[in-house]
């Protein structure tokens, strides 16, 4: 398996056992835009061929989870076709997924819905009224979802934005909640606990259990923050706002 | 409607079936019954579907009024029980009339217990299951005073029983090796192979802390990777190097390495074992784990023909007794001796 010339990973894929119902499929050890392409267009692929026995893929950061029944289809023969179809192509090198979509979401940056604005300035060496500028700047890439449903992983920020998650846990951050650490900006769609700090906050919902999608987010999707006021927020409806997407 | 109102409860009791599948791309883990053993005994000895819920009780239950007739049944962890100020026997399913009252104590041994209904609750349905997840605020979070629903089904006509399984005297726990066995060295697997482990009483539906008898390894917390998706039954080493395994309601991604998984036979067991007890985890290969798979899912499809019929009803023979004084006292004091 060659990879990349110039890609952020230098590895090649591994497969990996994972209990006895999963494969792994692991293409990188951490996050980067050529682990996270080869990523999604092998998950992709997987769904494309709609493989008896497969029960769910997952793709994160770094891996594909291959989750499946080994007495419908056995560990041999999975095994066997993941092999084959990482030998036919230089997964690194893929683009970023077909018909993803592009999401604009407007937010309220600092005040009440963004209590640490000031603490990320400082962090990333940034004046407070930049950190709205700086972070909405370029569309952010869903990595995955992953820790509460729904929750969207986004990457990734300039090398500025590398700043530590806090040792303590803020109890209850709240749905759309605009959340940066380690170059990623994290967007819960439920109430959750977390280390991360929130400079913004969006009144998109990515999730909800009785919508039919339940869930908007893909991995793969771009997503650009729009920085609004509180006033242009008001009068936000989900609805209202999906009739206005592609 | 017919169901069971809750006069009171445990507050770790919830409802689970068998949980949301397929839904991990979405961020949500599965949840469903933490023994998912103790739900299909449920379900054959009420001729319910697969798919039906009931009441999940960790360490304690709580008490119950039929409101209207309806026939239930107590699995998993056996826990002090009576109908009405009688005893009932745990595996069997009950006949309740309007008004009767099942109390439900402390669990004998284990730790999950489950109380069915014949058709199943029928709380809300999120994401096509019925399991409360309380992490991910999906599903009914049983209270005092709520109603739970009992589905439609036909009347049974006899009581049935099923014997008690094995898996609550299990203390070894097999696993494979995990998806990130390789950050550890030999001597590490090695040790963790061969070690006796504690159960933590730190532990819920997400997952059970487990004390290994050695000193944990990696005294420093720089043992983290990029986050990727979690199994049910992965045994995590966090930070200060005491293992953790995930459960039904973990984090549907994580970022600790995982050194081994146990098998899906095993996780029901491992369930089950009380805090403060001790076992073992038997590293197998996955054609060992695939083996244990198959038969285990074959005795799950073999309970329905396992339930057999109970010759007494205790409540058929509180009647029995007021019918006929003699033999009924007779065969009911032989019978409280058997």
């Amino acid at each position: 398996m060659s990879s990349a010339e110039g890609a952020d990973w230098a590895g090649k894929p591994v497969l990996r056992i994972a209990g006895d119902m999963g494969i792994l499929v692991e293409f990188g050890d951490a996050y980067a835009p050529a682990v996270s392409n080869a990523v999604l267009a092998f998950d992709a692929a997987i769904r494309q061929m709609t493989l008896a026995g497969v029960i769910e893929t997952v793709p994160t950061f770094r891996s594909v989870l291959v989750r499946f029944d080994p007495l419908e289809l056995p560990f041999d023969r999975l095994e066997a076709r993941l092999g084959a179809m990482l030998a036919e192509r230089d997964w690194y090198l893929a683009p970023p997924p077909q018909g993803r979509r592009e999401w604009v979401l407007p937010a309220v940056y600092g005040g009440a819905s963004g209590p640490d604005l000031a603490e990320v300035a400082d962090l990333a060496g940034l004046r407070e009224d930049q950190v709205a500028g700086a972070h909405s700047a370029d569309p952010l890439t869903v990595a995955m979802l992953g820790f509460s449903p729904g929750l969207a992983y986004l990457g990734q920020l300039a090398q500025n934005w590398n700043i530590p998650r806090r040792t303590g846990i803020t109890p209850g951050v709240p749905a759309g909640a605009v959340l940066v650490a380690v170059r990623q900006t994290v967007l819960p769609a439920t109430p959750i606990p977390t280390g991360w700090r929130q400079i913004a906050r969006t009144p998109f919902r990515g999730f909800d259990p009785r919508r039919s999608p339940p869930f908007l987010l893909s991995p793969g999707d771009l997503v650009r923050f729009q920085p609004v006021s509180e006033a242009q927020i008001a009068g936000f409806d989900m609805d209202e706002f999906m009739k206005g997407q592609p | 409607m017919r169901g069971l109102r809750i006069l009171s409860i445990s507050p770790t009791a919830s409802i689970q079936d068998r949980g949301r599948q397929g839904l991990l791309r979405f961020g949500v883990s599965p949840g469903g019954a933490m023994d998912a053993y103790a739900l299909a005994e449920g379900q054959a000895l009420l001729g319910n579907a697969a798919d039906d819920a009931a009441l999940e009780m960790a360490g304690h239950g709580g008490s119950f009024r039929a409101e209207g007739e309806v026939w239930v049944s107590l699995t998993g962890a056996p826990m002090q029980a009576s109908l009405n100020g009688r005893v009932v026997e745990w595996r069997q399913s009950l006949h309740l009339r309007d008004g009767d009252t099942l109390r439900i104590g402390a669990t004998v041994m284990g730790v999950y217990g489950y109380l069915h209904v014949a058709g199943g609750f029928q709380t809300e349905v999120v994401l096509n299951a019925r399991s409360t997840h309380v992490r991910a605020g999906f599903g009914h979070l049983p209270k005092a005073g709520d109603l739970l629903p009992a589905g439609l089904v036909p009347p049974k006509p006899v009581p049935l029983a099923l014997p008690r399984p094995e898996y609550f005297d299990q203390r070894q726990i097999r696993a494979i090796w995990g998806p990130q066995s390789h950050l550890f060295d030999d001597a590490e697997r090695s040790r963790f192979a061969a070690a006796q482990f504690g159960v933590s009483d730190k532990r819920d539906r997400m997952g059970m802390q487990i004390i290994p008898d050695y000193p944990p390894f990696h005294g420093d917390s720089g043992l983290s990777i990029a986050s990727d998706a979690t199994l049910p039954g992965d045994i995590q080493i966090i930070g200060n190097g005491t293992p953790a395994v995930l459960l039904a309601d973990r984090g549907p991604t994580g970022g600790y390495p995982r050194i081994a998984t146990v098998i899906t036979a095993d996780i029901a067991a491992l369930a089950q074992i009380s805090s403060g007890e001790r076992f073992a985890i038997s590293i197998v290969d996955r054609q060992e784990a695939v083996g244990a798979l198959l038969e285990y899912r074959r005795t799950i499809g073999a309970l329905p023909g396992m339930a057999e019929p109970v010759l007494r009803d205790p409540r058929d023979m509180a009647d029995l007794l007021s019918y006929n004084l003699i033999d009924g006292a007779i065969t009911g004091e032989n019978d409280e001796q058997n």
